[in-house]
């Protein structure tokens, strides 16, 4: 690899269902200025921007990034903006960690954000279906989600339990993070017992809808130094896509994060990820994935995430952590959320978490993904 | 550190035609990603990731690249979306291949306006609350920044005209462009007014199309057996958004994206490159173009761009294919620095390339090639 690239600022806004009192330029401005400030830098000592944000139609702003410029300071400057989806932020990051690992850029700012409370959202995300063949009965991603749920009940023999554990857990952790907005006590049999929305979706499987961003400072290993004595240093980050539609692809493992996962386990050095890593994040958007990921990063065997979800290791004092910080159980700005997880497995690194530090954590594994599920990477930190 | 050049290795374009109403986006995105391996060797096996450009606004689709992953040859390769002009998706793929990470990648960028509203592309990209409701969009800001030019300047309309006939009359010459007339001076002027003093056939010409480059870093480049295009030095700058803040009568942007490009590339000046490729929204912004990259004093850029080496190609002007124009540039620029010339014969050896997007040209990117 060229050079090394690390995590020396982090700065995410309070998020909320409907922030009405700032625009998503005066919101993107929020978490810029908190991560400058973190990285004790000012907008001057970045060379280059990455901005990220869900698709267009999710806020009716086209190319944003022209626009949100102004409201960072960030104008003259080399900006650019990545969109994946719900991964758009962690693929933003990843433009932002090759700027400096190319030798293009010494200090990245990378700011992911999404006001969803500005658009319709399903009605957004049904638009990703083929025009000819897809949209006339599209209900946006819950009825295909529900389905990588059903295959697994089907096939495995999971329960809507093995879901609804980790539902209640993430819930539960949000409630200590002081940047989540939906912070109640859940058990399992409140989630089970909650209103069916796509079965075996139900209500308390599914995030809240959020307004919201996050920003990290990336830096290459010659300055680094500048803003921390103790960057989270990224040791691999990998972001893969699978083409096929739904009807062929396995709904068992995804494909894409296993590919994601081998490839940045090679780099780290990771060959048992359940002993190795201290913590995880994982973007869930609806609880069912969530088993989905432990058996496509290698947390637990294939058909075995409804055991370890069982056996308490994923909760926040288990031997692997998932979601100390509630993950997107807490608040999903959707487009932002790539970057919220590399913000809560960073500061976890550098040992200075806020409010759910996981005891002497060095090495945190952050995943994400976007599209209709094909979209999937994760990455690789450490102090 | 030793970080790895990057070369050009290999280009592929549809036809840019007004509509390709026989094809879908998948038809020609797949036409391209099969044909830019054509002679080289290489195979969609080999490609490490696929970078691409477009628009969700222009698709009518969300995410609109998850439907276009298998035509992309993206399946279970990394993938990323950069929702810029194509040229912005170069420069990402440069990144990685020079990290080290990657050895070849493949860009591609892609446009079909012709199933698209263009205006309503341009009116939901301005500032939502004081500009776009007062019907601020692409074709008045780019007749505001010609105005202002031609008055600071005291040039006539007439000279814009010439500079559009030659485009158009080096794009009927261009094997891959589909022009059926290239019209006169008297045929600029009269062409219907788009937005004062600019007339229809001052502003870039839409058109559907794809193009594909791959690119590969020196071991591979190497092998190729021809001399490698290497990819010297890149830079990009976001003006201000707001058109009224922005210097009047430059790109400053240009300035700072071609500053950032010879500082890494060495050049003393733009001027050192025998093939320059611009992306001008309008003629006039074709004009700022040349003076933000310093190959014409400010006002003076109608004598540059009846240059030679200057757009042979024939430029935007008469084929713009959104999001994907200023890959096409780099694409023309290195098959020009490729391709072989007789015993004798003047070689180029150096282009510049520049893309732009956003209204009156906001950003701003410069590439420097060299063989």
């Amino acid at each position: 690899m060229g050079r090394e690239v690390g995590i020396v600022g982090v700065g995410q806004t309070h998020h909320a269902r409907r922030r009405t009192d700032v625009s998503q330029a005066g919101l993107v401005r929020e978490a810029v200025n908190r991560a400058l400030a973190d990285a004790k830098l000012s907008m001057e000592d970045i060379d280059t921007v990455v901005i990220a944000s869900g698709p267009v139609l999710f806020a009716a702003v086209n190319q944003p990034e022209k626009w949100v410029v102004d409201a960072i300071g960030a104008q003259g400057k080399s900006v650019v903006r990545l969109t994946s989806g719900g991964g758009a932020g962690f693929a933003g990051a990843l433009a932002g960690y090759y700027q400096v690992a190319g030798g293009y850029s010494e200090r990245t700012l990378v700011v992911a954000y999404d006001k969803l409370s500005e658009g319709q959202l399903q009605y957004s995300i049904s638009t990703l279906y083929d025009p000819f063949w897809g949209r006339e009965f599209a209900v946006g991603i819950m009825g295909f989600s529900a389905a990588y749920w059903r295959a697994r009940m089907d096939v495995l023999g999971h329960t809507e339990e093995a879901a609804a554990i980790v539902a209640a857990k993430n819930r539960n952790n949000a409630i200590a993070n002081p940047y989540a907005h939906q912070k109640k006590a859940v058990t399992v049999e409140d989630v089970l017992n909650s209103k069916p929305l796509c079965w075996p979706i139900k209500l308390l499987d599914v995030p809240p809808i959020s307004d919201g961003a996050a920003a990290i400072v990336l830096a290459s290993d010659k300055v680094a130094h500048h803003s921390t004595s103790r960057p989270a240093w990224i040791r691999g980050m990998a972001y893969c896509c699978e083409a096929d539609n739904a009807p062929e692809r396995s709904l068992m493992i995804s494909e894409p994060l296993a590919l994601a996962s081998r490839q940045v386990y090679r780099a780290a050095g990771i060959t048992n990820p359940r002993r190795q890593f201290d913590v995880v994040e994982v973007q869930e958007p609806y609880s069912c994935f969530e088993l989905n990921y432990y058996e496509s990063l290698g947390l637990c065997p294939p058909g075995q995430a409804a055991a370890l979800a069982a056996s308490g290791a994923t909760q926040i004092d288990g031997d692997i952590p998932v979601n100390p910080s509630g993950g997107c159980m807490g608040a999903n700005p959707i487009g932002a959320v790539g970057v919220i997880r590399l913000i809560e497995a960073a500061t976890q690194v550098m040992g200075r978490n806020e409010t759910h530090q996981i005891k002497d954590a060095k090495l945190a594994l952050v995943q994400s993904g976007g599209g209709w599920a094909n979209l999937r990477g994760c990455a690789v930190l450490s102090a | 550190m030793g970080l790895s050049q990057v070369a050009v290795l290999a280009s592929a374009q549809t036809e840019l035609r007004p509509a390709w109403r026989d094809a879908q986006h998948i038809d020609l995105i797949s036409s391209v990603v099969t044909s830019v391996f054509k002679g080289t060797g290489i195979t969609i096996d080999d490609v490490d990731f696929v970078i691409d450009s477009g628009s969700d606004v222009l698709d009518g689709r969300s995410i609109s690249n998850c439907g276009f992953l298998g035509a992309l040859g993206a399946h279970h390769k990394e993938e990323a979306r950069v929702e810029e002009d194509g040229l912005w998706g170069a420069l990402y793929g440069v990144n990685k291949i020079r990290s080290g990470a990657s050895s070849i990648g493949l860009i591609v960028a892609y446009s079909k306006p012709s199933e698209s509203d263009i205006d309503l592309y341009w009116s939901s990209m301005v500032e939502p609350f004081y500009q776009r409701p007062v019907g601020f969009g692409q074709k008045a800001a780019l007749g505001i920044q010609a105005q202002r030019y031609l008055a600071a300047y005291g040039i006539k309309d007439s000279a814009l005209a010439d500079i559009v006939v030659r485009r158009w009359a080096a794009a009927a010459a261009n094997a891959w462009l589909a022009v059926d007339f290239v019209p006169d001076a008297a045929a600029v002027l009269a062409a219907g007014e788009a937005a004062a003093p600019l007339t229809k056939l001052m502003l870039s010409r839409p058109v559907d199309g794809a193009v594909a480059i791959l690119l590969g870093n020196e071991d591979v480049a190497r092998r190729m057996g021809r001399p490698p295009v290497f990819i010297t030095g890149m830079g990009t700058s976001l003006e201000t958004h707001s058109f009224a803040e922005r210097s009047a009568n430059r790109l400053d942007s240009v300035t700072k994206a071609t500053a950032m490009a010879l500082g890494k590339s060495g050049w003393a000046s733009a001027a050192e490159a025998d093939v320059v490729e611009l992306s001008g929204s309008s003629v006039v912004g074709e004009l700022l173009a040349l003076e933000g990259l310093g190959l014409a004093a400010a006002g003076r850029g109608v004598d540059a761009a009846l240059k030679d080496g200057v757009n042979a190609s024939g430029g935007a002007l008469p084929a713009d294919p959104i999001m994907a124009t200023g890959l096409v540039r780099l694409a023309e620029a290195a098959k020009r620095l490729s391709a072989p010339v007789r015993n004798g014969a003047s070689a180029p050896s150096k282009a510049i390339v520049h893309g732009t997007g956003g209204v009156a040209m906001q950003n701003n990117c410069v590439f420097t090639l060299e063989v």
